[in-house]
């Protein structure tokens, strides 16, 4: 029981991780129609920034994650107006080929520019983590799971409650007729972008104390992200939230119990059981469209 | 006076040319409304006006000034309001949000545009008591009415209708029809697209009839509708119209 409950808090940990990833891939889904394959790109180049600020550099820990963040609200500015933006009168086909080619390109870009040594950054506290009762709670985990506690809550705010919010609503689900009411489509989908830029690299900055900073962490954690939007339910915000949270429960229960080389097998056979029973996922289909 | 002139307009999507040389005037404070069959070019021409679609030739005045090419952004932030065909109502936005939405032309904080939002029921008492539920969950008419509020959100000077009768029961077309009455005696001036004849003519102060992307004709709805030869051969016959 005691194993069971710290495996529970292991697994919400890496789990919000995939949540926050998955997040990206909804809010750029909803707002382009369009998968973003370089989502998980945007959370290990926030990594490697913060290994550059934090490590090479030696700057503060606090003023290298608001370089990072500077960085991939740059980066989500930039792949806005290069991969989509050219494109957004075409069909969802080239835009995804477009963001596949964005993926390469990151990580091909930070291979040559840092090489391909896996690199260590430090978590952010000194302490590493509290024994509470039975659990012992990594500080980094604990971060993660509170950042990302505070991230969905902002999130459900500023989409629920604000006028600009309901604007990128708006974009999301008609962006023609957005554009006749007088919504900025272009900038709705350019903070889109940046927006999800930011919560990619987040992610990344938070898990990357836990895993080794390396080219592949990107695509490794957007398969994931990717697994738990499916079984959320595309394009459903709690979908991608409580998928993410799931994958990463199953996950951490499956390599303790069941095979830890097969550790990355369980979350995409979860994967193959939705598609095969449940191909909209969790929440799929609570949007319909009436004629 | 006249508020939107169209001149020469063509409009070309790809190789297939659906207006073909437009030239048509709507006076400030009239209901003007376009007749015309399936592809006659009524949709198209209320396309080009809001920005949806730039014209290959020709030119749109609205106030005097060109508004030809320019981004439905731009359009609406000048007083045009375009209620498109199939009331493209947000599914996911509670009705007031999609109504409060309309005015994204202009500036005002939520509190405000909440205000106007409800201020807006008061000429479309059949949907408050839907305020709360998301768009897709209403019914064709209720949409339109949704998608005329939002429309009116805008304040605009001109109200562009496309198609607002369409696929409602009758007694809903009546209820709609009685709105446009109502936003005319209000001062706006509205550019109704109609397939139905008889409705679309009945809120008119004058009417175009639209063939093949050409202007067929124009007058006075009683002129129109009491010319049997243009009634059989462009309004759907004196027997398809008694029907409605």
């Amino acid at each position: 029981m005691d194993i069971a409950l710290q495996l529970l808090f292991t697994g919400i940990g890496i789990g919000a991780v995939y949540a926050l990833v998955a997040l990206g891939f909804v809010l750029i889904f909803r707002a382009t129609n369009v998968v973003n394959f370089a989502q998980g790109e945007f959370s290990m180049v926030a990594a490697f920034l913060m290994v550059v600020c934090a490590v090479d550099l030696e700057l503060p820990y606090w003023l290298s994650f608001l370089i990072a963040l500077g960085g991939m609200a740059l980066l989500g500015m930039i792949f806005n107006l290069g991969v989509y933006y050219p494109l957004r009168h075409r069909s969802f086909l080239p835009v995804i080929i477009s963001t596949i080619g964005a993926s390469i390109f990151l990580a091909n870009a930070t291979l040559a520019l840092y090489g391909p040594q896996p690199q260590v950054l430090p978590g952010w506290f000194e302490t590493p983590g509290i024994q509470v009762g039975p659990v012992y709670l990594d500080s980094q985990y604990l971060l993660i799971i509170a950042v990302t506690i505070v991230l969905v809550a902002f999130q459900y705010w500023f989409f629920e409650h604000t006028l600009i919010g309901k604007k990128l609503q708006a974009t999301s689900q008609d962006k023609e007729m957005a554009s006749l009411l007088g919504i900025p489509v272009a900038r709705m989908i350019m903070i889109t972008f940046i927006y999800s830029a930011l919560i990619g690299g987040i992610a990344g900055i938070l898990v990357a104390p836990v895993l080794f900073v390396s080219i592949q962490m990107g695509s490794s954690i957007a398969l994931k992200a990717f697994a738990a939007t499916i079984i959320g339910g595309f394009g459903d915000v709690a979908g991608a939230i409580i998928g993410g949270l799931a994958l990463g429960i199953i996950e951490t229960f499956g390599a303790a119990y069941i095979s830890v080389p097969y550790k990355d097998g369980f979350a995409f056979l979860v994967l193959v059981l939705f598609l095969i029973f449940r191909p909209q996922g969790i929440f799929g289909e609570r949007v319909a469209e009436k004629a | 006076m006249t508020l939107l002139a169209i001149k020469d307009l063509i409009v070309r999507y790809g190789e297939i040319e659906a207006v073909h040389g437009l030239t048509l005037d709507v006076d400030e404070g009239q209901v003007v409304t376009l007749l015309g069959s399936n592809g006659a070019g009524k949709s198209t021409t209320l396309r080009a006006i809001s920005g949806l679609i730039a014209p290959a030739a020709g030119d749109i005045l609205f106030d005097g000034k060109s508004i030809a090419a320019h981004s439905p952004e731009a359009v609406v932030r000048m007083g045009i309001s375009h209620v498109p065909e199939g009331r493209r109502v947000f599914p996911g936005l509670s009705v007031r949000e999609n109504i409060m939405l309309g005015a994204s032309n202009r500036s005002g904080g939520a509190g405000v545009l909440g205000r106007e939002a409800d201020e807006m029921f008061e000429l479309f008492p059949d949907i408050r008591p839907f305020r709360d539920a998301l768009g897709w969950t209403l019914s064709g008419g209720q949409q339109q009415m949704v998608a005329v509020a939002r429309g009116l959100m805008a304040k605009p000077r001109l109200l562009l209708l496309d198609e607002p009768s369409l696929g409602l029961a009758p007694v809903i077309v009546q209820a709609v029809f009685r709105i446009i009455s109502e936003i005319r005696r209000r001062g706006t001036t509205v550019l109704l697209v109609e397939q139905n004849a008889r409705m679309g003519l009945s809120v008119a102060d004058y009417g175009y009839v639209l063939e093949s992307g050409r202007l067929a004709l124009g007058g006075k709805p009683d002129e129109l509708w009491g010319n049997e030869a243009i009634r059989a051969a462009y309004l759907g016959g004196g027997q398809a119209a008694a029907r409605v």
